[in-house]
């Protein structure tokens, strides 16, 4: 069992690493053919994950039904919601507009369902950032008032009233919002997020040799 | 080399048989009373490359000022002739302008080094191996001259050794890696404390206390990226706690792969807490491979089921902020790990314990202090410092470089840090 | 006294939710006309690339936005079509994110008709592909090794604007418009390896972390959000989607300014 469940995936996963890695430094055409292959072979069994994930939801929200648990009116939408997009794709035999250029029946489900609905989902961020940051953009040490200033001269810039208020209140100083903003933007906010970019980068590294030589693998379960 | 020679000289007189025939051919050698010879002349291999390249060279000479090239091609095969590839003037396309590192490619203001794409010029795709054939016309005021033809073949290389400097920072990244990672076991490790994975404890015992459920979220990742996986690790450690508390755990998914990698490592941390039969198979559930449907569906779950404790460890984008404000909302207790640097703030602001980008890779070694896992946490460090003396080395020998205008060392010190 | 002014950090968050959902919809219905002067840097920079480009030359467009950034993003890919119908640019759509299919097709039903453009002459549109490192650093040798046929399954060679494309030496930049991490892939695998120029368009909100290319100059400009869309349409003397946006936008920014000072001046006061 341990053969099948522990040392045959690592040494799959050794020794595609490794190729894999090869490859990178082989400019050969077989080198090209081979990552080709190994694309369409994650595109392959990704779409076998997809049944399983459909059957994984539907048989959930099946047994939410039947058991009826709480908010097991919700998990109808998941079969309804299926079928209003399924139906007119199949009908329209996945095409959105017809040879008139007039909407299909998908056209006109994706046109009129899923894109306000999507946009909603979006659209609320607006609404959360807006919580967010009432309850939790208080100036309660040096730091976040330093985080306040820069956030509060982005936000102004960032419109054009604010930058009339800017050049009001701040023109004296000849400098203007766009360059204020400019330099946040350029100097300690892309000092700071290249660091994190450098740190993950090597986290990245480090971690890839982990799962390669197979020193991590709570991701196949423990021994 | 004789199959080539031999594909030449019947290649010269195809061409010499063409020119009478066909006037489309013939025209462009039309203009050139006098031969002019480019001195060393040649067809080579592009190196480093899959073998769809060809590289021409000559030597610039003093009559080929003001003067402005054309490169033509063809192949044995081709039926139109001979097809122009490019067009440039002197002084330009020398060979200390390729894209290529100095140690792979000599450098030569006084050699014209052109790279010629033959997929792109030839109308038919050309296999590896195919002889092509090569002439420069030479065109000065109004005259135009054509060169000497010459012939070779676009091979497939095995190695790029312009990515040379890549490979020894790998391998001395390696060995490093190989050499702290085989002394781990001999003594153990101190690692910072790192807030958001100690609270992991104080979370699942406040949801165990409150008798409601954990939700594990691990984002809208696959499971090729570094992230989802880091996740798993977290999740492995995490679902193995709340299998000791007997406290129950949620796992909503977006990607189906990662989904059935879950299934496998909850159920594995049942069994290690020694409590199997406490495992459900609804613990994982699929959700949608649609960013926003996945989140207004988690987002419904959890103000429904309102847990106790909240996860977001994996990869997230735009659905960050989503998750972590109705989770806020409710009052659960929010750890939070990503390595997308601007979803990090949204994090910050809505979760009481967020990881910071490379953390999260260091979760997994961080809760199951295993020391190989530990000591890896190590070269992660030394890497980091490596870093920043290079950094710092680096920035002082360039600015050393401008400043004394020695141009030799910047551009040496530009390509050894360059990727190509 | 106190106490009422203390329950102001407490608010039901319900009451911030109305006071935002006035402030936008109150200047969409009733516009209040105010001023967009400034055109940031890197919006310029967009506009002065494309401007400059000689007439027939071909741009890719990668629109890979789906419904949720639409409001943001489709203003931009609007302006961006227009402004290179006006200067008889053509262009080339690609995408690799299935939910903007519809929005290319929403996009291009009425436009080329304004500017007497032809499909297959003057712009193209390539079916959705996965898998997009393997699509853009392939069509470096050989587009049509992965694209055939466009959307509506022609075969893309015999098209006439195709005619003298092959790869992205005769493409001469790239226009990302994206809610996803896909601009990243253009500027590191197409950018930086090919040297072809990649702009972008980001939603607001990811437009801070582009601060890097920008400064590197891998990405050669940037616009961010309805704010950039509409400044756009003021370079192009079109004004659309994204200006009429912009009262919305400053009266919303301003009220997210109000509340931070307000909870803030409310917890050094009174608590």
């Amino acid at each position: 069992m341990k053969l099948f469940k522990k040392n045959i995936p690592l040494a799959i996963v050794l020794v595609f690493g490794l190729v894999s890695l090869a490859s990178y430094y082989v400019p050969n055409r077989m080198s090209e053919d081979y990552l080709e292959v190994m694309n369409a072979w994650e595109n392959i069994v990704s779409a076998f994950g997809f049944f399983l994930g459909l059957i994984s939801l539907f048989y959930a929200h099946y047994m939410k039904i039947r058991k009826k648990a709480d908010g097991w009116g919700y998990s109808l939408f998941v079969y309804i919601g299926f079928l209003m997009m399924v139906i007119p794709a199949i009908i329209s035999h996945g095409k959105q507009l017809n040879p008139d250029a007039s909407l299909t029946w998908l056209g006109w489900a994706f046109r009129y369902l899923y894109n306000p609905l999507s946009a909603t989902m979006f659209s609320i961020l607006a609404f959360y950032i807006i919580s967010t940051a009432y309850r939790s953009f208080r100036i309660k040490s040096l730091q976040a008032f330093v985080l306040f200033v820069a956030a509060f001269v982005l936000i102004l810039g960032r419109i054009p009233v604010g930058q009339m208020i800017w050049d009001w209140a701040l023109g004296f100083t000849k400098v203007t919002a766009g360059e204020a903003i400019d330099w946040i933007i350029g100097v300690p906010s892309t000092a700071g997020k290249r660091g994190i970019m450098i740190g993950v980068a090597i986290g990245a590294v480090v971690t890839s040799l982990k799962i390669i030589f197979g020193i991590e693998r709570q991701y196949m379960g423990k021994d | 080399m004789k199959n080539t020679s031999i594909l030449v000289s019947a290649f010269l007189i195809l061409t010499s048989y063409s020119s009478f025939c066909a006037p489309k051919a013939g025209k462009a050698a039309a203009p050139s009373p006098i031969k002019m010879e480019l001195k060393n002349f040649e067809a080579l291999d592009f190196p480093y490359d899959k073998g769809e390249t060809g590289l021409l060279k000559w030597d610039h000479t003093e009559e080929l000022n003001d003067a402005s090239f054309s490169v033509m091609i063809s192949t044995i095969s081709e039926k139109e002739g001979w097809i122009e590839a490019d067009t440039f003037k002197a002084g330009e396309k020398t060979a200390d302008k390729v894209n290529l590192p100095f140690w792979a490619f000599k450098k030569d203001k006084n050699k014209y080094a052109v790279p010629v794409e033959l997929n792109n010029v030839l109308s038919s795709e050309i296999k590896q191996d195919v002889p092509f054939f090569a002439k420069v016309k030479i065109i000065k005021g109004k005259n135009s001259f054509e060169s000497q033809t010459a012939s070779a073949a676009a091979r497939g290389n095995w190695f790029r050794a312009d990515r040379l400097n890549n490979l020894l920072l790998f391998l001395f990244v390696s060995i490093v890696f190989f050499i702290i990672v085989s002394h781990a076991k001999k003594k153990s490790l101190f690692i910072r404390r790192i807030a958001g994975l100690d609270a992991i404890d104080e979370a699942i015992g406040r949801a165990t206390e409150m008798g409601k459920p954990i939700f594990y979220v691990p984002g809208i990742g696959v499971m090729s990226q570094i992230s989802t996986i880091a996740s798993t690790f977290v999740l492995g450690e995490v679902a193995k706690k709340v299998a000791q508390y007997d406290s129950y755990i949620k796992v909503p998914h977006y990607d189906p792969i990662v989904m059935t990698v879950s299934k496998e490592i909850v159920k594995q941390a049942y069994t290690e807490a020694e409590r199997p039969d406490s495992y459900k198979e609804d613990i994982n559930v699929f959700i949608s491979h649609d960013q926003f449907s996945y989140a207004a569906n988690v987002d419904g779950m959890i103000s429904r089921e309102k847990p106790a404790a909240c996860f977001y460890i994996g990869y997230f984008m735009a659905e960050s902020l989503l998750l972590a404000e109705v989770g806020a909302s409710i009052g659960a207790i929010q750890i939070a790990g990503t390595d997308v640097d601007h979803q990090l703030p949204f994090f910050f602001t809505a979760c009481d314990y967020p990881l910071l980008g490379e953390e999260l890779y260091a979760a997994g070694a961080y809760l199951s202090k295993e020391p190989m896992l530990v000591s890896a946490l190590k070269v992660q460090d030394f890497g980091k410092l490596v870093f920043m003396i290079s950094v710092a080395l680096f920035s002082l020998l360039l600015i050393i470089g401008s400043k004394m205008n020695w141009q030799g060392l910047s551009s040496t010190l530009t390509e050894i840090l360059k990727v190509y | 006294m106190k106490e009422t002014i203390q329950k102001l950090l407490k608010i039901d968050r319900r009451y911030l939710f109305l006071l935002l959902t006035l402030s936008i919809l109150i200047p969409i219905l009733k516009p209040l006309g105010l001023p967009n002067k400034s055109i940031s840097k890197d919006v310029q920079n967009v506009y002065n690339f494309i401007d400059s480009l000689p007439e027939g030359s071909t741009i890719i467009c990668s629109l890979d936005y789906d419904p949720s950034t639409a409001p943001e993003l489709h203003p931009q890919a609007t302006a961006i079509v227009k402004h290179a119908f006006k200067k008889n640019i053509k262009i080339m759509v690609l995408t690799f994110i299935p939910g903007s299919t519809g929005l290319i097709d929403q996009l291009f039903e009425k436009l080329p008709a304004e500017y007497g453009k032809k499909y297959g002459e003057d712009y193209v549109i390539l079916p959705y592909m996965a898998n997009i490192v393997a699509v853009i650093t392939q069509m470096n040798s050989n587009l049509y090794s992965i694209y055939e046929k466009d959307k509506d399954n022609t075969d893309l060679k015999s098209l006439p604007m195709m005619k003298k494309i092959t790869n992205y030496k005769d493409i001469k930049g790239v226009v990302n418009i994206t809610g996803t991490a896909i601009l990243d892939f253009w500027v590191a695998y197409v950018g930086d390896k090919f040297g072809v120029p990649v702009m972008g368009g980001v939603t607001a909100i990811s437009q801070v972390g582009y601060g890097p290319y920008l400064q590197k100059g891998q990405l050669k400009g940037l616009i961010g959000g309805m704010k950039g869309a509409a400044e756009y349409e003021t370079l192009i003397k079109e004004p659309g989607k994204g200006t009429s946006g912009i009262d919305a936008l400053n009266v919303a920014h301003l009220l997210v300014l109000a509340l931070i000072i307000m909870s803030n001046l409310v917890m050094f006061f009174f608590k």
